[in-house]
């Protein structure tokens, strides 16, 4: 911020050191061009990494643009919206986009409740093994869903997966949780929450710890249980801490991608399949601009999600 | 902060910028890549000279430089610099390559992979002295998009019947011929102990691949000869499809397959036989030990109204920007010739496009290769256009929902030609 200011005022904004006249103005055009050598790295970086990509998308989503004319970009039609109306009318893309509804609605709320369970567990008693116990649910949000893949495959395995197994020592069949087309979501809910959970956990443990104790010595003089304490005490005071949680957890489900690339490929019968995996897969057929109009979709629906977020949890004054 | 004026003159810059190079915008009549039906001027005699370049892939990648060196020795003015590329980067890195014009001489393309780098307008056509006589009719097609050659078929594979000896000697069954042949020899692969007697895919990636020898066995094709239209909604689909998804459905096959398990249950006598291609022998005899050799044995896939399976293996073509064509065709001829393909089977056990190699006694006296030979004079393999990835998505999709029963044969077949035909062959 500093850094624009500086540029803003040095660069001769100001009537007095207008065009730089003078041993003052060429001191303040000298400083000017350092603030702006200072900012180069990061703008040439951003305009390159981010400014590009981004214009390019925009521009792919209103053209017709294939694999094909990679070797000359603009030789490419316009056509408006069409796109955005084939992929609106493209019945794989709406069960895709079902599916992920599906995913964010049951795994969002379930991944928020468990991770604020576990800090508000971590926060009141267990305080000796705190560090343990965080360190064992932040592990899986660092590993690899490569090698966590392997293991849940070896979980849900239907004939000697450890899940089905103790199922049949309770005297339940278990289902073939990735091939049956109404337990593959299921299945991957639960390791998509298992696998984000950490991160949450963390955080919101960190807002729990910052809520000064004197707030809850005062609600238990003033005779509240546990459960009022919480409702009244905790949860207002961690509106902040929920809303980052909430928004970081929805963009990162609403992008749901690996756990159905790596477990079930979308299927069976596209119940696993996302809007990011279809996304994907059109991307790989070549359909470029088809790909980036379902992208602005996405991203439609990840900006409307955040906003509903901001409005619903955003603090009391 | 009076920050937005100054944004506000970059943005209508940058603006101006795009809309000027905008306005040269809109597709030329002629279409950028294909470049018509002309065949490449014929190579040249002599020795070659200069540098080849050559791009490979897996195993290929690191042995082709000890095929490089005879190349060397026959042309002492030559250098032949391999670069291997792994095969899950290799579109990316060949399709970077050619956007950029920063390409090798010559590239190692798989046969399914050959449309998308013709349709960027990488690859030269074939020359004309060229003999595609000398191979395999099913590897010459996959060199061919939309009637011009852009490469030459360096090996070849084709998919065969796997099956379990001791179980198939125990339930009395001879090796299937027949369609009917296959219902009862997996029966009786299931009556000899076998939990299932037959794996054929049943979803995911490349399910099409699978099934289509059943569909071409059944007399079905999947284009007409022009190549110009989709011929899937047919009787011989029907057939093809009802009879695949009928090992599912009587309990024959796994209703939903895992690949990852199909290698270890054969090994453990749970399954009684598989489709796969040439490289499964290898990874039998390093998963269950040499001795397990006696125990199975490989059959061509059974006919209906004719035998076939599907070809696949790779291609070599050279780029339409390369620097040093000519030396480039000159090693692709060199990598062809019956003696040499002989020589790179022993070195990377590859089998030879060129069908006279397999008169060579290394190959002809080898009986794990006798089912090979006339397997693959009647494999075809799938239309080579542009959009074939996302129509055997489609199928593929299809496919599972007809295994699941979810689809009729009959609806499933129509839905094959109304998704082809939607998505079209991406052929200017």
């Amino acid at each position: 911020m500093t850094v624009s200011v500086e540029s803003d005022a040095a660069t001769g904004r100001g009537p007095a050191t207008r065009q730089g006249r003078g041993p003052a103005g060429t001191r303040r055009r000298r400083r000017g061009l350092a603030a702006w050598g200072f900012a180069l790295p990061f703008t040439v970086l951003f305009a390159v990494f981010m400014l590009v990509p981004v214009v390019s998308s925009l521009y792919m989503a209103f053209t017709d643009m294939r694999g094909a004319d990679l070797k000359t970009p603009f030789a490419v039609n316009f056509v408006g919206l069409d796109n955005f109306a084939a992929a609106l009318t493209d019945p794989k893309f709406l069960q895709a986009a079902g599916n992920t509804l599906y995913f964010v609605g049951v795994a969002m709320p379930l991944t928020l409740a468990i991770a604020l369970l576990l800090a508000t567990l971590l926060n009141s008693g267990l305080t000796w093994f705190r560090s343990v116990f965080r360190v064992g649910f932040y592990a899986p949000v660092v590993t690899s869903i490569v090698a966590v893949a392997v293991v849940w495959r070896f979980l849900l395995q239907p004939d000697f997966g450890l899940v089905n197994s103790a199922l049949g020592v309770l005297g339940i069949d278990g289902p073939r949780w990735l091939t049956d087309p109404a337990w593959a979501m299921p299945s991957l809910i639960v390791m998509a929450t298992w696998r984000n959970v950490g991160y949450s956990m963390v955080i919101l443990l960190a807002g729990l710890q910052g809520i000064p104790r004197d707030l809850y010595e005062a609600s238990s003089l003033d005779g509240a249980g546990a459960v009022r304490t919480f409702r009244s005490i905790t949860v207002p005071l961690l509106r902040p801490t929920l809303l980052f949680c909430a928004v970081i957890t929805g963009i990162g489900y609403l992008q749901f991608f690996e756990e159905p690339f790596v477990m079930t490929q979308g299927g069976p019968l596209g119940a696993t399949n996302s809007v990011a995996y279809e996304i994907f897969n059109q991307f790989g057929f070549g359909n470029y601009g088809l790909s980036a109009a379902m992208s602005y979709v996405l991203f439609v629906a990840i900006v409307i999600l955040s906003f509903l977020q901001f409005r619903l949890l955003r603090p009391k004054s | 902060m009076n920050k937005t004026p100054r944004l506000a003159v970059v943005a209508t810059a940058s603006t101006l910028a795009l809309a000027l190079t905008l306005t040269a915008c809109g597709r030329s009549d002629e279409g950028g890549g294909t470049t018509g039906t002309d065949a490449g001027s014929a190579v040249s005699e002599g020795p070659a000279t200069g540098t080849v370049e050559i791009w490979a892939m897996g195993v290929e990648g690191e042995r082709l430089p000890e095929l490089a060196e005879q190349f060397e020795a026959d042309n002492p003015d030559v250098t032949v610099e391999v670069t291997p590329v792994p095969w899950e980067s290799s579109v990316e890195k060949i399709t970077t390559a050619i956007a950029t014009g920063e390409v090798p001489d010559v590239v190692q393309v798989g046969t399914t992979l050959m449309s998308g780098f013709v349709e960027l307008g990488g690859l030269a056509p074939t020359p004309e002295n060229i003999d595609s006589g000398a191979f395999f009719p099913g590897a010459w097609e996959t060199t061919e998009v939309d009637g011009t050659s852009y490469a030459v078929p360096w090996y070849v594979e084709t998919r065969v019947l796997y099956y379990r000896t001791d179980l198939a000697e125990k339930a009395g069954v001879e090796e299937p011929k027949a369609w009917d042949d296959l219902k009862t020899f997996a029966a009786g692969m299931q009556d000899a102990g076998a939990d299932y007697g037959i794996a054929l895919q049943t979803r995911g990636d490349s399910t099409n691949l699978m099934y289509f020898p059943f569909y071409w066995q059944a007399g079905g094709e999947i284009m007409n000869d022009e190549g110009t239209e989709f011929t899937l909604a047919n009787d011989a689909q029907v057939k093809a499809l009802d009879f695949y998804s009928s090992f599912m459905a009587e309990g024959l096959a796994p209703q939903v397959l895992v690949e990852d398990e199909k290698l270890q249950n054969f090994i453990n006598g749970e399954l009684g036989s598989y489709v796969s291609g040439p490289w499964d022998r290898a990874n039998l005899l390093a998963t269950a030990g040499d001795d397990f050799a006696d125990k199975f044995d490989v059959t061509p896939l059974p006919a209906d109204e004719r035998s076939a399976s599907f070809i696949g293996g790779s291609n070599l073509a050279v780029l339409a920007d390369a620097e040093n064509p000519e030396a480039a065709w000159k090693f692709i001829q060199f990598a062809t010739d019956p003696a040499t393909q002989v020589d790179w089977f022993e070195i990377s056990s590859a089998l030879p496009a060129v069908q006279a190699s397999w008169d060579d006694p290394l190959l002809a006296d080898d009986p794990s290769l006798e089912v090979y030979g006339p397997a693959l004079e009647t494999a075809k393999s799938t239309p080579a256009i542009p959009t074939w990835a996302e129509i055997g998505h489609e199928f593929d999709l299809v496919l599972e929902q007809v295994i699941s029963g979810d689809l009729s044969p009959e609806d499933a077949s129509q839905q094959m030609q109304d998704a082809a035909t939607s998505i079209g062959t991406g052929l200017r």
